[in-house]
């Protein structure tokens, strides 16, 4: 009976949207502030990648909110694990092929994850997503050799040095020029990898952010005894 | 005005740095968040004192506002920014570890952001981090009653956390803007359809789960009965105001139409009318204060329904009295939890902490001449002046309710107050949390005594909040066509 409820609302509220959605003007958004940043943007920020541009310039506050939602999970899940029983023994390790295939691809994670994050002013990617492959990096040694656990207070020292980086050009801005986040370091050739001002410095600090934090996260999780089924 | 986005990043920035800081040291751990929190006060408290009457915009990181984020300042959004960082040195968890400080940190910088924002694509990402803190700290405590209502608040908030970013999605497809000042000049003709008012029930519903709105705040009393009672009165008393604030500026820069105060009038009796009913059947005292909460909530959405600066006026009352004494209760219940029947003759033992929680009880009561008299007085008088049965029936449901209201503190009083009991095997309440308590029900007879320049404050910070003009010129200098 329940189940049936459950579903008919679930229907009902399905249908609704579908209504909604019925109403809304597809392939004719109203432009107002996407046509007024996209004229511009280059000029403003210097940086090719205008998706960029609003990121950390027009919605830097955003993501800085954005940086801390991911870093508020960590902690929550942190706190949360930290109950649970450690590991008495950890797993044996991973075998040959995973062993070396780590190794090998460690290095590669690495530069690929370091490019997209340097380049996202550029290029599609930045600091999200190039963090995620560096904490990818991290974690396949972890796989192949859960003995060589990572260092929690090296990565809580990352984790909070990089976030208070962010921060910190945001006070300088706001110092230097009165606006909280305001890109400095003038804005430089448009598509050269030292351009755009502190957008690049910014990418590099969600990056670095965003890595230690996935990869402490994931150690934490490694680290913990599930609970008994 | 500049500097008020350091009341933002400064949290921000102790939160990220505690963890490391308390590995190095504890004690310089423990007290870089409070000493933060009360820069940011004094800080708030100086931009307070020098806007005055005035109305200021501030551009974040330069770009003017339609384009770029805004933080709208007025005497509205001020007095709740300042409230953040008081009451969250209020009610700091002194004794938690590390990362409950960060997390505390955290949800002080999203709750002040909320306050001050003007953009609603903004509000949104403040609203998610207020709630990922939340759940944090909800989480953190171990015992699986706990675990099991973080787990049922996560999965609502969640849901919540969806519907509203549908309908800010909504509102963008509609206008193509973010901006509230520029969102308040193109509402009447872009958001005037269906698509408008599903925009705000879901937006109301989203951020109503914070709020403690009626058909979703089932989370309600099993989070505030397991969590520690700092964490409680946080929640019950400043995160349900911000989220209440949040819906509000939406009402009355955006959707100004009688449908959208018509459905949050409706919610507000409905959840006053659940919330008391609960509270009088509830057969503990967190649970009791918990629902109360919930009956409280649905008073502060029917009077900010009322229209113009009446609502806001009543709204506001009601709001600032229910911020000052729900913690302060939750404080003092923290020690007499168990069945109510266990509590016979508590309060003779603890005299001060009896005496304190009758004070609190009869002015959530409205007993003449606390201020929680007042507050209800001003939302009834408001309704009754309204034409329409809708506004009678909420009138008449807030006196049954309030009938219902005394009849179980009442009789939660007697019980605390009654002879009988056996040994005292309850704890005493710690001098902190004693202390603290004190220090509100201070407030609340200073609210009493001072009750003329009060009333005449929240006139002034009403008449700015409903006053559209200003709040547009202000956040959109030259308004694009």
């Amino acid at each position: 009976m329940r189940n049936l409820t459950t579903l008919l609302f679930a229907a009902g509220l399905g249908f609704l949207l579908l209504v909604l959605a019925a109403g809304l003007p597809y392939g004719h958004p109203p432009m107002l502030v996407g046509q007024g940043i996209l004229q511009q943007a280059p000029a403003t920020t210097g940086a090719a990648n205008i998706v960029t541009s609003v990121v950390l310039a027009y919605r830097g506050l955003d993501t800085l909110g954005e940086l801390s939602i991911l870093f508020a999970a960590a902690a929550g899940a942190g706190l949360v694990l930290g109950g649970h029983r450690r590991r008495r023994r950890p797993d044996p390790d991973g075998g040959f092929i995973l062993i070396a295939g780590a190794d090998l691809m460690f290095p590669l994670l690495l530069v690929v994850g370091l490019y997209v994050i340097l380049h996202g002013h550029l290029t599609p990617g930045g600091g999200f997503q190039g963090g995620v492959i560096l904490a990818a990096a991290f974690f396949l040694p972890l796989l192949g050799r859960p003995r060589e656990a990572l260092d929690h207070t090296a990565i809580s020292w990352i984790e909070g040095l990089a976030g208070a980086a962010f921060i910190a050009i945001g006070l300088w801005a706001l110092f230097a020029r009165g606006d909280f986040l305001a890109p400095m370091l003038g804005k430089g050739v448009l598509g050269q990898l030292f351009s755009a001002g502190t957008l690049p410095l910014l990418y590099a600090a969600v990056g670095l952010k965003v890595g230690a934090e996935l990869s402490g996260l994931l150690a934490d999780l490694a680290a913990t005894e599930a609970r008994d089924p | 005005m500049n500097a008020v986005v350091l009341a933002v990043a400064l949290p921000l920035l102790g939160a990220f740095l505690t963890p490391s800081l308390a590995r190095l040291s504890l004690p310089l751990g423990r007290l870089f968040g409070p000493g933060l929190l009360a820069f940011c006060l004094w800080l708030l408290w100086g931009i307070a004192r020098a806007l005055g009457d005035a109305t200021a915009g501030v551009a974040l990181g330069g770009f003017a506002p339609p384009l770029g984020i805004a933080f709208h300042l007025d005497r509205l959004a001020l007095l709740f920014a300042l409230a953040v960082p008081a009451m969250v040195l209020a009610l700091w968890p002194w004794g938690g570890r590390p990362r409950e400080w960060s997390l505390t940190l955290v949800l002080a910088a999203a709750a002040t952001g909320l306050a001050l924002s003007g953009d609603l694509f903004n509000l949104y990402v403040f609203y998610e981090l207020l709630a990922v803190a939340s759940y944090g700290l909800i989480a953190a405590n171990q015992r699986p009653a706990a675990q099991a209502a973080a787990l049922r608040y996560l999965l609502l908030s969640a849901a919540g956390s969806a519907l509203a970013l549908l309908g800010i999605a909504l509102v963008y497809t509609q206008t193509g803007t973010l901006n509230l000042a520029q969102l308040a000049l193109l509402a009447p003709v872009s958001l005037d359809g269906p698509l408008g008012l599903a925009a705000f029930a879901l937006l109301l519903l989203g951020i109503g789960v914070k709020a403690e709105a009626f058909p979703v705040n089932t989370w309600v009393p099993e989070v505030y009965a397991t969590a520690p009672s700092r964490l409680a009165g946080l929640l019950a008393g400043l995160v349900s105001k911000l989220a209440v604030l949040v819906i509000v500026r939406l009402l009355l820069v955006v959707f100004q139409r009688p449908e959208a105060t018509q459905l949050m009038l409706v919610l507000g009796v409905l959840g006053i009318a659940w919330g008391e009913l609960a509270a009088w059947r509830a057969r503990d005292l967190s649970r009791q204060l918990a629902w109360s909460s919930v009956g409280q909530l649905g008073i502060v959405f029917v009077a900010f329904s009322l229209p113009g600066e009446t609502g806001v006026l009543a709204g506001l009352a009601v709001a600032l009295h229910h911020l000052l004494v729900k913690p302060a209760l939750f404080l003092l219940a923290r020690h007499w939890n168990g069945a109510l029947e266990g509590l016979r003759g508590a309060a003779r033992r603890a005299p001060l902490a009896g005496a304190l929680f009758a004070l609190f009880a009869l002015s959530l009561v409205g007993v003449p001449p606390l201020p929680g008299f007042w507050a209800k007085f001003v939302t009834l008088s408001g309704l009754f002046a309204q034409p329409g049965p809708l506004c009678s029936l909420a009138a008449v449901v807030i006196l049954t309710a309030t009938l219902v209201e005394a009849a179980y503190l009442f009789r939660t009083l007697t019980l605390l107050f009654g002879p009988g009991g056996e040994e005292p095997r309850m704890a005493p309440h710690g001098a902190l949390d004693l202390g603290t308590a004190t220090a509100f029900a201070g407030l609340l007879l200073a609210g009493v005594i001072w009750l003329q320049p009060l009333t005449g404050d929240l006139h002034g910070i009403a008449r700015q909040a409903v006053d559209m003009d200003t709040y547009v010129d202000t956040d959109l200098p030259t308004p694009r066509p």
